[in-house]
């Protein structure tokens, strides 16, 4: 599809100081692929260690955007951080199981359910008060 | 439409009142017919013109009445207008302001003053013919002129001047319409004049023929003799027809010529003028003088030119009187004409003259064409019909003359037949000639022209013929239902095989190609028959003999009422010649284009990385009891071409190894990436280790090349002796297992695609086979669509490919060919049979 009439979309929130959510919608594929990596390279730039990706409307996702998802994945585990994929549609969830991305990063089925793994996690960061 | 109301413009409207209200016994019933006027003027005094200028200023003024109740006059204002236009030479909007102005100085209303310009306009028509006899007979002022044939109708209108009595004469003689008193009205007020003392009047038949309608100063006896002249007798009356042009002749007895009253005037002059309207010659005047006659000053040609116009009014109704045993003039109908053209078989067309505004004949319009009618130039008869001769065929002017013979025919009435004339037309400005025989014949006012395009159908097959041979050209055509195919014989040529020799269907077409052609000949039976559309394809044709041929074949589907595919047509053409020029051509543009050639090198350089590791066409490997196959088919776009690869080897243990892989991305880093993952799973296999702990390996491989590369395989290891098939998968889609009719997925075992992480472990599965079970590996090019899911589109490509073919080899290629992806990707697929 050209891009003109499928943008891609992408709203990013901060859930905490460290935590960014991004809200994706559209297709992911090799034509917006470059896009949504450019917006995980700049929260990574600002310091963000968790990265929820909310999938809920992304009805495609291709091997491009697949890659995005694992070099997000790959630059998190490093620093240490994470990667989790909230609410895929069942073509997005089917991609992941079958290419065994789901092994590896975490499904959730809501933020908060994302954001509870986050605090299990041991590097996890130090919540004031938890 | 706007070259047909000009014929009702003001002059050719004021034109045809002066020749039809002609009340008397002889006029042609269409008169009266066309002008209701005319029949109300019967009650009156019809022959006082009075009453005819009574009538002339009654018509009007109804006129004006119908108009001013009609639309506040606006027909007559816009002919007004029109006649300004003429006469100031101005435009419309002008014209307009200059009529409101005029008006509004003259203090009458527009409508009033614009019926004063037409009047205006209407009376010079008039006085046009009649100035002729003012200035013939200014002279002779003095001479009695009343005593015309309509003398005292004449005297009637006598007070007034010279001038006006003249005219008087002159409508009264053309108001008897009677060809013999317009003749006696001639000769003694304006001829007699001018020093000539015979005149005569002859009418044109259809034939040619000419009759003698009325004369005077010649004995009867010798007018008598002279009655009618057949065709084809030249005599100065006749010169005058063919020639379409005032004859002056000094002395007749020079010329040789025979004609009326050569006897009695030997030595002296004549002139023969053809008599004519709107291009259409109804006679020829004919005057005679005593002695030789010197060349005439310009105006006096005029006058006589002007007396012949008024000849030619007469001679328009006249009607040789039956008693002289002639044939009636027949006036068939257009309708009639256009019936009998219709009845014709050849191309016929039923033209109307066309009068420019000033009543001359300009061009013809085609009133009609039959339904044999062919255009030359390939137009739709619609087209052709209604529009002008020359509009249509403006070649009709050129060099054929056909335009001046169809013109010939109209003004003399004398029919035209030519053969092999050669005929122009202009196709998108290239001039196409074609040889035609030719009929031209007058039928009342209307021209009938018939022309026969040499032997056109014949002439068209074996130009069909000769273009197929030269282009080298073979048709065919292939019923997919009953698999009948037709060849024609130069495709059978083509292919080198002989004439008695089975045809090649179009799914066997690469078994005769270039093996590095394949890809280019599945693309096109991809688009042909599963995409249902034209396609073409250019590929190196290897015939049996051993020759090469490029080739390009062009196809087109042909569905049935329920949108099946049903046949397919076509033709190959053998380009070799132009291949090589292209190719010449494609090297020099290399040049040129240095940077985009780096471009397209680089694809080109994957490509054939891709080929070198991967044959397009793979020689079969041979194990025992196991049919195997394999196909890759790059992306189209050169620069998406790119990491997709296969493998299907036998290992030293026995066992054979089949894979499927893909790496991310496109382009020389993918294809590089695949050509070391490829090489390490064959190098990893020959330790004997199972599938998943292959996989393992492989992915401790690609995480450690550079740049984050990650990439999918499933990997199997088939035992041929047990039947069975070890299978792994590292983020990729599982095989398939089609058995009978059934085709469905293996299970979807784990296994982390490959790279994305240091270490992984990997699910292992087997299955076994029995005998015709088909397996299949693949990469998602082959199913890939945004709009289902992979398993859809799977079952729908595996059930879309029609029952079962007999071999690997052309399932695989049918998968290819049917496959519905939509994305523009690499693929690959693996097959075994078992059996």
């Amino acid at each position: 599809m050209p891009i003109a009439q499928n943008p891609l979309s992408v709203e990013v929130t901060l859930e905490r100081e460290e935590v960014a959510l991004l809200k994706v919608a559209g297709y992911l594929d090799v034509d917006t692929a470059t896009e949504f990596q450019h917006h995980l390279a700049n929260q990574l730039h600002h310091g963000r260690r968790h990265f929820l990706l909310d999938l809920s409307e992304v009805p495609f996702m291709d091997s491009s955007g697949m890659n995005i998802i694992l070099r997000v994945y790959q630059e998190a585990r490093e620093l240490p951080g994470s990667v989790h994929i909230i609410s895929p549609t069942a073509a997005v969830r089917r991609v992941l199981d079958l290419t065994g991305v789901s092994i590896t990063v975490p499904v959730s089925e809501s933020v908060e359910e994302a954001l509870s793994r986050i605090d299990a996690q041991p590097e996890g960061p130090q919540v004031p008060g938890a | 439409m706007s070259t047909s109301e000009e014929s009702r413009e003001p002059a050719a409207g004021a034109h045809r009142e002066a020749s039809v209200s002609r009340p008397g016994p002889s006029a042609p019933p269409r008169s009266c017919a066309v002008d209701g006027p005319a029949a109300d003027l019967r009650g009156m005094t019809p022959m006082s013109p009075v009453g005819r200028l009574a009538a002339t200023v009654d018509r009007l003024s109804r006129e004006v009445r119908a108009a001013q109740a009609e639309a506040e006059g606006r027909a007559l204002i816009e002919l007004a207008k029109g006649i300004l236009v003429a006469r100031l030479g101005c435009g419309p909007a002008q014209a307009a302001r200059q009529l409101a102005e005029l008006a509004e100085q003259s203090q009458v209303t527009p409508l009033e003053f614009a019926v004063d310009v037409i009047n205006q306009a209407a009376r010079d028509r008039v006085s046009e013919v009649t100035d002729a006899f003012l200035a013939a007979t200014a002279a002779v002022r003095n001479a009695d002129t009343a005593d015309g044939p309509d003398g005292p109708d004449g005297g009637e209108a006598g007070a007034g001047s010279a001038a006006v009595r003249l005219r008087a004469a002159e409508s009264g003689a053309l108001a008897a319409g009677d060809t013999q008193s317009v003749a006696d009205a001639l000769l003694e007020q304006a001829l007699r004049p001018l020093g000539a003392v015979a005149v005569a009047i002859w009418a044109a038949g259809y034939d040619g023929s000419l009759t003698l309608a009325g004369s005077a100063g010649f004995s009867t006896a010798e007018a008598s003799r002279w009655r009618y002249v057949p065709p084809d007798v030249t005599t100065v009356a006749r010169c005058g027809l063919t020639e379409r042009a005032g004859q002056w002749i000094t002395s007749l007895a020079e010329t040789g010529l025979p004609s009326v009253g050569r006897h009695q005037y030997p030595d002296g002059g004549r002139v023969a003028v053809p008599a004519g309207t709107g291009g259409r010659i109804h006679g020829v005047l004919e005057i005679a003088w005593p002695a030789p006659l010197a060349p005439q000053p310009p105006q006096v040609v005029r006058q006589v030119e002007a007396l012949a116009e008024l000849c030619a009014h007469t001679l328009e109704s006249y009607v040789p009187s039956q008693a002289a045993g002639q044939e009636p003039r027949v006036v068939p109908d257009a309708v009639e004409l256009m019936d009998l053209a219709d009845g014709l078989y050849d191309p016929a067309l039923v033209l109307v003259p066309h009068l420019d505004a000033d009543g001359h004949l300009a061009d013809f319009r085609i009133q009609h064409v039959n339904k044999s009618f062919l255009d030359p130039a390939g137009r739709p008869r619609a087209v052709v019909g209604g529009a002008l001769l020359l509009e249509a065929y403006p070649m009709a002017a050129g060099e054929s003359e056909l335009f001046q013979n169809v013109e010939r025919v109209y003004a003399t009435g004398e029919p035209f037949r030519a053969r092999r004339l050669n005929l122009t037309a202009l196709v998108d400005q290239v001039p196409l000639s074609a040889v035609a025989d030719i009929s031209v014949s007058r039928h009342g006012n209307a021209v009938l022209l018939i022309w026969r395009i040499e032997d056109e159908t014949a002439r068209l097959a074996s130009l069909l013929q000769h273009a197929q041979r030269l282009g080298r050209i073979g048709g065919f055509e292939e019923n997919l239902l009953t698999g009948e195919i037709t060849w024609n014989g130069q495709l059978f040529d083509l292919y080198g095989r002989p004439q008695s020799s089975t045809p090649v269907p179009l799914e066997r077409l690469a078994a005769h190609a270039h093996p590095d052609d394949a890809v280019a000949i599945g693309r096109f039976l991809r688009t042909l028959l599963h995409h249902r559309r034209s396609a073409s394809a250019a590929f190196r044709l290897q015939r049996p003999d051993g020759v090469t041929r490029h080739v390009r074949v062009v196809a087109e589907p042909v569905l049935d009422t329920d949108d099946r595919l049903l046949v397919v047509r076509g033709a190959y053409q053998d380009i070799s010649a132009q291949h090589w020029t292209e190719v010449a051509l494609a090297a020099t543009r290399d040049q040129l284009a240095h940077t985009e050639q780096q471009a397209i090198e680089r694809a080109r350089l994957t490509l054939q990385l891709q080929h070198a590791i991967m044959p397009p066409a793979q020689t079969p490997l041979k194990v025992p009891d196991l049919q195997v196959a394999v196909r890759y088919r790059p992306a189209e776009t050169e620069q998406l071409v790119g990491g997709d690869w296969y493998d299907a080897v036998m290992l030293p243990n026995g066992l054979v190894l089949l894979c499927v892989g893909d790496v991310a991305g496109h382009g020389i880093e993918a294809a590089t990436s695949m050509v070391v993952l490829r090489n390490a799973l064959r190098g990893l296999a020959v330790t004997g280790a199972g599938p998943g702990q292959l996989l393992s390996w492989l992915n401790i491989v690609v995480h450690h090349l550079t740049g984050g590369v990650t990439a999918t395989a499933v990997c199997g290891l088939y035992d041929p002796a047990r039947r069975t098939l070890r299978w792994a998968r590292a983020g990729h889609l599982p095989p398939v297992l089609v058995r009978d009719a059934q085709a469905g997925p293996l299970p979807l075992v784990k296994g982390m695609l490959l790279g994305a992480v240091a270490e992984a472990s990997y699910e292992e599965a087997e299955v076994q086979l029995a005998a015709e079970d088909t397996l299949l590996m693949y990469t998602d090019g082959l199913i890939e669509r945004r709009d289902r899911s992979v398993e859809e589109s799977l079952a729908q490509l595996l059930s879309t490919a029609r029952p079962a073919p007999s071999t690997l080899d052309q399932h695989l290629d049918r998968l290819l060919t049917y496959s519905r992806s939509d994305t523009d990707d690499d693929t690959c697929l693996v097959g075994i049979r078992v059996g």
